[in-house]
């Protein structure tokens, strides 16, 4: 069964301005993608595309004024956007777990790291004081975090960037989840660092058949450690399908101006880079999101743009593309 | 021809509680010819930002020898590096907050015309308008604040003010680090195309090793505030003589997933600069270490009688620093 299928995914900030009017910041406007058992997906876009809500959309995060407003998360087949808030919870940082940016902020400070290991295992399972220890420890071992027996002992704030990560990442997967979801898990940490942190993480999906979804802006994690890649603009998913299709004939004319502007692909003094802040999300445009700043626009773009399907799997959401 | 920037055995070293002392940079030396771009890359805390500000003199160098234009500027009174910044100019990571929040775009833009050149308002005005559309804003964006721009543009305006008073040199501090992708990539062409122009020399100091490889003609590579490796660019990448270069260059991820990657794990945890260990300090890590490397200090030497790639290796007179390929998945 798939693991993890998102259809049609709405959400929307719904606030009120000064003059009391209603407005409507469209942030996730029909996210939809699916993730097997064993296998990595990664969820690449610019800053305000919609990842990481994409993300606490469906694990249920959202805080008011964002909404959820149409579409379903089904999470093994049961929809996680429906279920009763309590069911919810019993699977969150059990069966699903989320490694969220920022390690040092995520982890509790007045709480020695072992005993928020503990803490986490002992809310969701049955297990002994002395069993969720031992257990943190060896998920701890696993994460190559030297002297794990000592290091329980630990406070957050005496942890490296990259200590906190992965312990941030034992954290998540204490409980032994079936669905990781990793919001930009090695960002602001050393190359060195973040090369351990995404080997562990690749070894682990590989070795219990986990499924993960990791969050980035950095095309090179998706290039060496995913097997699909689902590309955001404007709170929708514009292109996705396997890494090396997506990267040998990128279709959509977004993901094409993307993967050019990588360095390794970059030519300067070539031709320019169309860059340039996202759509106004109070505003967008009817159609295509990226007709304003899309070379190859032309009037059918002002209607919906159909999703053509390429081949296996490698799907593109744009006028110009022909099947 | 001089070169613009000529460092010799750059110390800096800051004072740590307890009386001890962090020692952020231990002995620099490098130059940077006009019209040339220095790459500098390593990891948090190996002092590439402190060699940027010590350069030119945001900091005091503890030993060592800055010439900047054949003339030595290392002990210079502060009140003498203030007009000499009129021709070495420093762009920063954040544009958001390396700009007053409370001041025009057109006046930021002006801003160092009016503290170095003596200039009418009316032609400040005008150089700022030409400054902005070099850097590609347009000019309605003069009479805005902060605020109201987007990091890409903010950082345009950040580049204006650094080539407004045309200067030799400018530092660059991770100036891309915080921008998307596509915005990025503008800003490198940009900078590409003002170093065509103006010849001026750059210092790009970064971390993404795929920027620096894009955009420098020579890269330097630091580990613990020291030196491990000097060389052209491409040399740098295609072959890395420090076992330190080997693991960076092997855990870079081009966005490219036909590109092979050859991994070197290290192992451990980078010492702490206030207690640095004698001998090379990248030892406790290194993968080809002997026990010579622990007692005695490395010089950077040319590597294969190469004088343009030089790296401080004891193990690569005997042919030994190759870390061994590890089969990786």
């Amino acid at each position: 069964m798939t693991l993890l299928r998102v259809e049609d995914l709405h959400t929307h900030f719904i606030s009120r301005d000064l003059d009391n009017q209603i407005r409507v910041a469209r942030a996730l406007n029909g996210v939809s993608f699916a993730l097997e058992p064993g296998r990595i997906l990664g969820l690449v876009g610019e800053t305000g595309a919609g990842k990481s809500l994409t993300a606490t959309s469906i694990m249920g995060l959202l805080r008011p004024p964002a909404r959820v407003v149409g579409g379903r998360a089904l999470f093994e087949g049961r929809d996680l956007l429906a279920m009763p808030e309590a069911e919810v919870n019993a699977l969150r940082g059990r069966d699903i777990s989320l490694v969220v940016q920022s390690p040092k902020s995520s982890l509790d400070p007045l709480t020695r790291i072992g005993d928020q290991l503990i803490r986490i295992h002992r809310a969701h399972r049955k297990a002994s004081e002395k069993a969720a220890r031992e257990r943190a420890v060896e998920m701890l071992a696993s994460l190559g975090i030297p002297d794990p027996a000592r290091r329980m002992a630990a406070w957050p704030h005496e942890l490296s960037g990259g200590m906190a990560q992965r312990v941030l990442i034992a954290l998540a997967l204490m409980n032994a989840p079936r669905l990781l979801i990793a919001d930009e898990p090695t960002t602001g940490l050393d190359v060195t660092v973040q090369a351990q942190i995404l080997d562990l993480l690749r070894d682990l999906v590989r070795r219990t058949g986990i499924g993960a979804m990791i969050i980035t802006h950095d095309l090179g994690v998706v290039a060496h450690y995913c097997d699909e890649m689902a590309v955001m603009y404007a709170g929708a998913i514009v292109e996705s399908g396997p890494v090396r299709q997506v990267f040998a004939n990128p279709s959509h004319p977004y993901t094409a101006n993307l993967i050019g502007a990588t360095p390794e692909r970059l030519r300067l003094g070539g031709p320019r880079t169309v860059g340039g802040p996202p759509p106004n999300l109070f505003r967008l445009p009817e159609g295509c999101a990226y007709r304003d700043r899309c070379p190859q626009a032309g009037a059918d773009c002002a209607t919906p743009p159909p999703d053509v399907a390429l081949g296996a799997g490698h799907v593109a959401r744009c006028h110009r593309v022909a099947a | 021809m001089n070169p613009v920037l000529q460092v010799e055995d750059l110390k800096k070293h800051f004072p740590a509680q307890g009386g001890r002392t962090v020692h952020a940079v231990n002995g620099v030396s490098f130059s940077i010819a006009a019209g040339e771009t220095l790459g500098v890359v390593g990891e948090s805390g190996s002092g590439k930002s402190t060699i940027g500000r010590a350069v030119i003199r945001l900091l005091k160098p503890t030993a060592g020898r800055i010439r900047f234009q054949g003339r030595d500027i290392t002990h210079l009174p502060e009140s003498a590096c203030r007009p000499l910044r009129a021709e070495m100019q420093m762009v920063f990571q954040d544009p958001w907050s390396a700009l007053n929040p409370r001041v025009r775009i057109g006046d930021l833009i002006a801003e160092p015309l009016l503290l170095h050149t003596k200039s009418s308002r009316s032609e400040r005005q005008d150089r700022a308008e030409h400054l902005a559309r070099r850097v590609r804003l347009t000019t309605e964006l003069l009479t805005r604040y902060p605020a109201e721009l987007s990091g890409g543009q903010l950082q345009r305006v950040c580049i204006a003010r650094a080539i407004a008073t045309q200067p030799k040199l400018i530092v660059l501090d991770e100036p891309t680090s915080s921008l998307d992708l596509s915005v990025r990539a503008g800003i490198l062409e940009l900078l590409a195309e003002l170093k065509a122009e103006t010849g001026v020399a750059m210092m790009f100091i970064s971390h993404d090793l795929g920027t620096v490889k894009l955009i420098s003609d020579r890269i330097m590579v630091l580990y613990l505030g020291g030196m491990v490796e000097y060389a052209p660019a491409a040399r740098v990448f295609a072959q890395p003589a420090h076992p330190y270069s080997q693991a960076l260059m092997s855990a870079h991820l081009p966005a490219d997933p036909e590109a092979v990657l050859r991994r070197h794990v290290l192992e451990g945890e980078i010492p702490s600069p206030i207690a640095l260990p004698p001998g090379c300090h990248f030892a406790s890590r290194c993968p080809v270490a002997v026990p010579a490397c622990q007692e005695t200090a490395p010089e950077l030497r040319a590597v294969h009688g190469d004088a343009q790639h030089q790296a401080a290796c004891l193990r690569i007179a005997e042919g030994a620093n190759r870390i061994p390929e590890t089969a990786h998945g």
